[in-house]
């Protein structure tokens, strides 16, 4: 399967649960919050990107692992390096720490929008106990992603054709008429395909108070269960290793 | 069942295409199925949704009285409730499915019924096998085109089983395979007693599922038609009820020979190739569009259509030249002069009136707008909301804009989708209107609409163009069966991804871990490269700091340098040697699969490649890749890898050096970039001038004799000096552009020690860093100039590579001969044609051939040059596949047949006699390898061509190659007929047996077919009537069609082109005989 979002994971050594891969979402933004160590966060991305790669997408977990370990180097090397004025060792640092920080999340959510199918999402939803009014808004957000996607597309087309450019010059000189031109043929073309969508799918039986059934199987495997007690026992540990370090601060 | 009972509904918001409907009351049986037909805006979807219970609980309004499904109220039970009964599938292909991949989304309404696993895998598996989807499984929905999306909708319907099926216009977006597969799984549906209801406007394919079709116009039920009394309605009744053909077959043309004219082109495009994720989709050398013209652009799903006009209007990315009124343009020069009515209009306006819309960037004035609203109709709705008009007001506004701003061609993509036949009909004489100003290009798949504008029919197959004719009378004939042809494979292909790498990669199979561990090799050889700059580092550091440098000091550092220079050489020498034993194993592979990929060709196919390109493509083509597997890939990674470490070393060293040495490499990337970008724009014309240096070469050297003896005027020598002239210049052109970037990257790569040494030296003088670190950092920018200078080097084959592997690649993927595996299971040996059309480079050459050969009997087949003769006898011997009919040998269809079961059937002798460079007793061996001298002997004894055999030096061990040039047409052509003889088979094809024969020869060879023709289905072509006068059958062709059919007495009375024929014979008989000879014939 070639699918750039939300294909499935058949090719990866092992196959988890969209729940894992919620509970990692949740634990990356727990961690990077809560902890304060290069390491610690540097040892956790990494080990996102082990995952990732077991899922199937080796190539993913490379190409971020690349300019991850790149930042890390420059990190380490940056305060050794004699003579350089403050202001770029700080600037670089800073850009940096951003970086660093919003790593696990943003590979948590590729973890998730690379290899879970739409149809996962809602058993694995449905699995959570999580009402059904909540389920279909979530999904159905994910599914019109790569709508959005197509519609600018093929607005991008038309505009082509009507001389209408998406250059810095007109942008900046009237942003309020590109917007419109983005706008309003996005808006009219997505609208028709929503209420098609829905139409469409509510006539195939699905409903707030139905009880749906799954082709994928959902359930947690071994892997699952290894991956979550690591994540458990790594946030456990942040926690209160953080925890300490801001003592000690207090201190 | 399904019962309305009065039922009347009007939609309350803005929802729905029309107002509603009035006082239904309907029942429909179980296992009925009924067609909904009328114009737009009659109510017919209004109905379906109030079956699927989508009106009133979607799409809220007025609602009177109840429809029933079975036992339920389908108006006022849930729609879950409902949706287990009834089963929807929607206009739209691109808003019904919730999923984004095939699989789940074909067991969603499984899902939603809460089924259990292992039903919705059994039900999977039999959609999958009913349904013809084994292509689709598994795939991205939003890869899909239109055609195949609404067969994964049906097909998701199927899987839920319901009893009542819902279909709203579900052709819209087929093409006619398609359409057929539809009507197929319709049946299959019919035939399991499920009750059907489809709303549709064609009807010509539901003429023989449908018990009845309801007539609706303004909401109201009108009439209700048997599909008897709906066939027997007239064209006339059709036309004025707005209901579209009932049948096919019936297409008329609206427009004139007159139309159909050639006119100077609007657009030309030469060497077009597209290539989407590593597919070429597009392959088309030469193309021409005239000017005042409506071109239907025709072929099946996913065969190209939409990228070819995508690219010749400019947005779409492609290679290749592509000019509009004889000048080269830019995609953005064609954006700017073109214009494309899409599928989706709603993406197309921008405004929020329909004037503003016309007059965003337009060149006329505000008067002149008007007027061209007016014509399109629009006059009323000049100041409404584009939102709010129809689709196919809609479509006109976006026409009207195209006008507006002076586009002169504008293209459609299936503007006629879910139109009614007045839309379609006002659709059509719109475009005869503007034909005077405007090219339109249509791509289509609505065979009425074809026949009511368009003068020209572009059909694109495989992303090549297979035709484009004029539909004159014969085009129209061409264009009906191309829509009728009953065929219904599934041409959709998965598609898979591959960068060039990857391409490359997948043939190298097992020797995949070779190249990798080249790479390994390399990687740490390139390290090793740079370990002897830190040696001389650390020794220079020493003499700098003052120290005595004894021998013994500096042993080490020596030793450093030494030994691992060493390293350097043993690792490249090893990696290399894996990276080259791994590379010409997959050379290797690549020419394997490569001629496995050119046993299944027709043989037409080969012949239309020719013997230079198929040559160039095993020999040079394949050679080219070795470049890649054995210095790119590995040699290319391991220098990037060790590059960037080296910078990253720098940047340790210090950052002010490293900084500068980036800015330095940045603007040498930025050079070799930009080398790239001019040089990829005249790349694909460099290679196409020389692919056509090629083709001139072998046809000169092939033509050398004729041209020596009659072209005096030297055209050959100036048509292929232009050539040489043309590649020079394109090469030139290229290396023009490109040589400044390249010496300028060149220079700032290889001498990057050259600056950052003054800016070191300054640093060091300045204090900011110790001499040291300045000197590390002058090695390392020793060590980076070469790495990347190769890098670079081997970067820039990269284009070049990628174009040969994609060559390779296009080159014989043209759709494989069709073979079954079946034996001959015929009930005889007669050989039946049955409405055979075939077409070759564009032109039809059989057109609608039928007729049958006995077993036992002679046919003959004779006919003026170019009539279709010797085609005919290879399409016998299956060197292609017939466009559309087949062909029969007692019963069986021979494209079932494997080719070494049909050899042994058939035994064919062509006008083209080839001898292979053995000895004339194998070479007539090969009839037959097991027989024995005595046999072949036998056998040329019978084909009259013992004796000279015997005459030449080594008698029948002469190798042929040798002899061939003293060897006389005619004796070849009896050493071919020794061949047939010897291999005895049932049916015997001869093509002009006895061309090259002199009468005395020809006599004797007649007589040898009579005596090995009996009990045999023998098919003779021949020239010279006297020959088969005594046929059993007579066959008359004329211009691939057959004009009388008889026997010789009964053929000379009443067939004129025959008399003509014999006529003819007769007169070079006269010739013949006036030369002394006697001439023996059957006839006289």
């Amino acid at each position: 399967m070639n699918l750039t979002f939300y294909g499935g994971q058949e090719r990866g050594l092992i196959n988890l649960d969209p729940r894992t891969k919620f509970l990692i979402f949740l634990a990356s933004g727990i961690l990077t919050l809560s902890s304060y160590s290069d390491t610690g966060v540097a040892v956790y991305s990494l080990f996102l990107c082990v995952v990732i790669a077991l899922c199937g997408k080796p190539l993913t977990a490379i190409k971020s692992a690349l300019p991850l370990g790149v930042v890390l180097y420059l990190r380490a090397v940056l305060p050794l390096s004699k003579g350089a004025p403050s202001l770029i060792v700080l600037l670089i640092t800073a850009l940096s720490t951003v970086f660093m920080f919003g790593f696990p999340m943003v590979m948590s959510l590729l973890l998730i929008v690379k290899t879970t199918r739409i149809s996962q999402f809602l058993s694995a939803f449905q699995a959570m106990h999580l009402p059904v009014k909540v389920i279909i808004p979530i999904a159905v957000f994910f599914r019109f992603l790569p709508t959005v996607a197509d519609e600018w597309n093929g607005v991008r087309k038309a505009m082509a054709f009507r001389g209408i450019r998406l250059s810095p010059v007109q942008i900046i000189c009237h942003p309020w008429k590109t917007i419109e031109y983005v706008l309003i043929p996005m808006l009219f073309s997505s609208i028709a395909v929503m209420e098609e969508l829905a139409a469409s799918t509510m006539a195939r039986g699905m409903d707030v108070d139905i009880r749906r059934s799954s082709y994928d199987r959902i359930k947690l495997g071994v892997a699952d269960y290894c991956l979550i007690l690591i994540i458990i026992g790594m946030m456990i540990g942040v926690m209160i290793l953080g925890h300490m370090v801001k003592g000690g601060i207090a201190i | 069942m399904i019962r309305f009972d009065d039922v009347s509904f009007h939609y309350g918001g803005e929802n729905g295409t029309g107002e509603g409907v009035d006082h239904i009351d309907l029942t429909i049986k179980d296992g009925e199925v009924v067609v909904l037909c009328g114009g737009s805006g009659c109510g017919k979807t209004t109905i379906t949704r109030l079956i699927n219970g989508l009106a009133p609980q979607f799409y809220p309004g007025e609602m009177e009285g109840c429809v029933w499904v079975n036992d339920t109220c389908v108006t006022k039970a849930e729609l879950s409730e409902t949706s287990r009964v009834v089963g929807s599938v929607f206009q739209n292909p691109k808003s019904q499915f919730f999923n984004i991949d095939t699989t789940s989304e074909l067991v969603f309404g499984c899902e939603n019924q809460g089924m259990s696993r292992e039903d919705m895998q059994e039900r999977l598996q039999k959609t999958e096998k009913e349904m013809k989807l084994e292509t689709l499984m598994g795939r991205n929905i939003f890869e899909l085109s239109g055609g195949e999306k609404q067969q994964i909708a049906c097909g998701s319907v199927y899987t839920t089983a319901p009893s009542v099926f819902v279909l709203d216009e579900p052709s819209s977006n087929l093409d006619r395979k398609a359409i057929h597969r539809l009507h197929d799984t319709l049946k299959k549906i019919k035939s399991e007693g499920k009750t059907i209801v489809i709303s549709e406007h064609r009807l010509y394919y539901l003429m023989d599922i449908a018990d009845r079709f309801l007539y609706l116009e303004d909401g109201i039920l009108k009439q209700s038609y048997t599909s008897e009394e709906l066939a027997a309605l007239s064209d006339e009744e059709l036309s004025d009820i707005g209901l579209r053909l009932t049948d096919l077959s019936r297409l008329k043309r609206k427009q004139s020979n007159e139309d159909c004219r050639a006119n100077e082109p609007a657009i030309e495009a030469v060497d077009l190739a597209c290539i989407k994720g590593g597919n070429q989709i597009l392959d088309i050398e030469r193309l021409s569009l005239p000017r005042r013209s409506v071109i239907a652009v025709i072929g099946d799903n996913g065969s190209g259509k939409s990228t070819l006009s995508e690219a010749l209007c400019g947005i779409g990315i492609c290679d290749g030249s592509i000019g509009f009124d004889g000048v080269y343009l830019s995609p953005k020069e064609r954006s700017q002069k073109s214009f494309m009515v899409m599928q989706d209009v709603n993406r197309q306006l921008f405004s929020d009136s329909v004037m503003e819309e016309v007059m965003l960037n337009a060149s006329v004035t505000r008067e002149e707008a008007e007027r061209i609203l007016n014509q399109l109709g629009l006059k009323e709705t000049a100041e409404r909301h584009p939102s709010s008009l129809s689709g196919g007001q809609k479509q006109r506004v976006a026409i009207a804009s195209a006008l507006c701003a002076g586009k002169e061609i504008i293209f459609y993509d299936e503007p006629t989708s879910g139109l009614d036949r007045g839309g379609m009909e006002r659709f059509g004489r719109l475009l005869s209107d503007m034909r005077e100003s405007v090219t339109s290009v249509i791509v289509t798949h609505d065979p009425e609409l074809i026949l009511t504008c368009c003068t020209h029919v572009l059909h694109i197959e495989n992303g090549r163009m297979l035709a484009f004719y004029p539909l004159s009378d014969e085009g129209l004939v061409r264009v009906k069966s191309y829509f009728m042809s009953e065929n219904d494979d599934n041409t959709s292909k998965t598609r898979k991804e591959y960068g060039v790498f990857g391409r490359v990669l997948k043939y190298a199979g097992e020797w995949k871990r070779y190249i990798f561990l080249a790479m390994a090799f390399l990687i740490a050889g390139a390290i090793f490269g740079v370990i002897p700059y830190l040696g001389i580092y650390d020794l220079l550091c020493k003499l700098l700091s003052g120290q005595a440098v004894t021998l013994n000091s500096a042993a080490v550092d020596i030793g450093i340098v030494l030994g691992f220079g060493i390293l350097n050489a043993l690792a490249n020498t090893w990696g290399l040697q894996y990276s080259h034993r791994g590379a010409y194993h997959t050379l290797e592979n690549i020419r394997i699969s490569l001629q496995e990929k050119l046993d299944r060709q027709p043989v037409g196919n080969i012949h239309e490649l020719g013997v230079g390109a198929i040559k160039k493509l095993f020999n040079e083509d394949v050679e080219s890749v070795e470049v890649m597997l054995a210095h790119v890939i590995p040699e290319g990674f391991s220098n990037v890898f060790v590059g960037a470490a080296v910078l990253l070393v720098l940047i340790a060293v210090d950052w002010q050096m490293a900084l500068f040495s980036l800015v330095i490499l940045l603007f040498g990337f930025g050079a070799s970039r930009q080398m790239y970008t001019v040089g990829m724009d005249r790349m694909g014309t460099y290679f196409a001038s020389s692919k056509r240096l090629n083709n001139t070469i072998i046809e000169y050297v092939s033509g050398m004799e004729v041209v020596r003896i009659f072209n005096r005027d030297h055209q050959s020598e100036e048509r292929f000096e232009e050539s040489v002239r043309n590649y020079r210049d394109f090469g030139l052109d290229w290396y023009k552009v490109c040589w400044p970037w390249m010496a300028l990257y060149g220079s700032l790569f290889a001498n990057m020690t050259l600056y950052s040494l003054p800016l070191g030296a300054l640093l060091v003088l300045l204090g900011h860093i110790q001499i040291t670190r300045y000197i590390l950092a002058l090695c390392l920018s020793f060590a980076l100039g070469p790495l990347l200078v190769h890098t670079l080097a081997l970067i820039g084959t990269l284009p070049r590579v990628n174009y040969k592997i994609q060559s390779i690649e296009k080159a014989l993927d043209r759709p494989p001969l069709k073979c079954g595996e079946e034996a001959f299971k015929g009930k005889d040996h007669s050989v039946e044609f049955d409405h055979v059309r075939f077409s070759y480079k564009g032109d039809e050459v059989l057109k609608g051939i039928s007729f049958t050969a006995k077993e036992g009997e002679m046919t003959a087949l004779v006919g003026p040059s170019g009539s279709g003769k010797s085609t005919m006898a290879k399409l016998m011997a299956h060197y292609y596949d017939t466009d559309s009919g087949t062909i029969r040998i007692g019963g069986q269809d021979i494209s079932r047949m494997s080719l070494d079961n049909l050899g042994r059937e058939v035994a064919y002798v062509s006008q083209d006699l080839f001898l292979f460079n053995k000895s004339i007793m194998e070479n007539i061996r090969i009839g037959k390898p097991e027989a024995s001298d005595e046999e072949v002997k036998e056998a040329a004894r019978k084909a009259g061509c013992h004796e000279f055999i015997e005459e030449l030096e080594k008698g029948y061990e002469t190798l042929a190659g040798r002899a061939g040039n003293k060897l006389s047409g005619g004796q070849k052509q009896r050493i071919a007929f020794a061949r047939v003889l010897l291999k005895d088979a049932p049916i015997i094809v001869l093509d002009e047996a006895t061309a090259f024969m002199d009468p005395e020869n020809e006599k004797k060879m007649n007589d040898a077919i009579e005596e090995i023709t009996r009990n045999k289905t023998v098919i003779v072509i021949a020239h010279k009537l006297s020959s088969i006068a005594k046929a059993d059958k007579i066959i008359v062709l004329d211009k691939g069609k057959i004009v009388s059919r008889g026997k010789h007495g009964q053929l000379i009375e009443s067939s004129r082109e025959y008399r003509k024929l014999w006529n003819a014979t007769k007169e070079s008989d006269r010739w013949s005989l006036k030369g002394g000879r006697i001439n023996g014939t059957y006839g006289a």
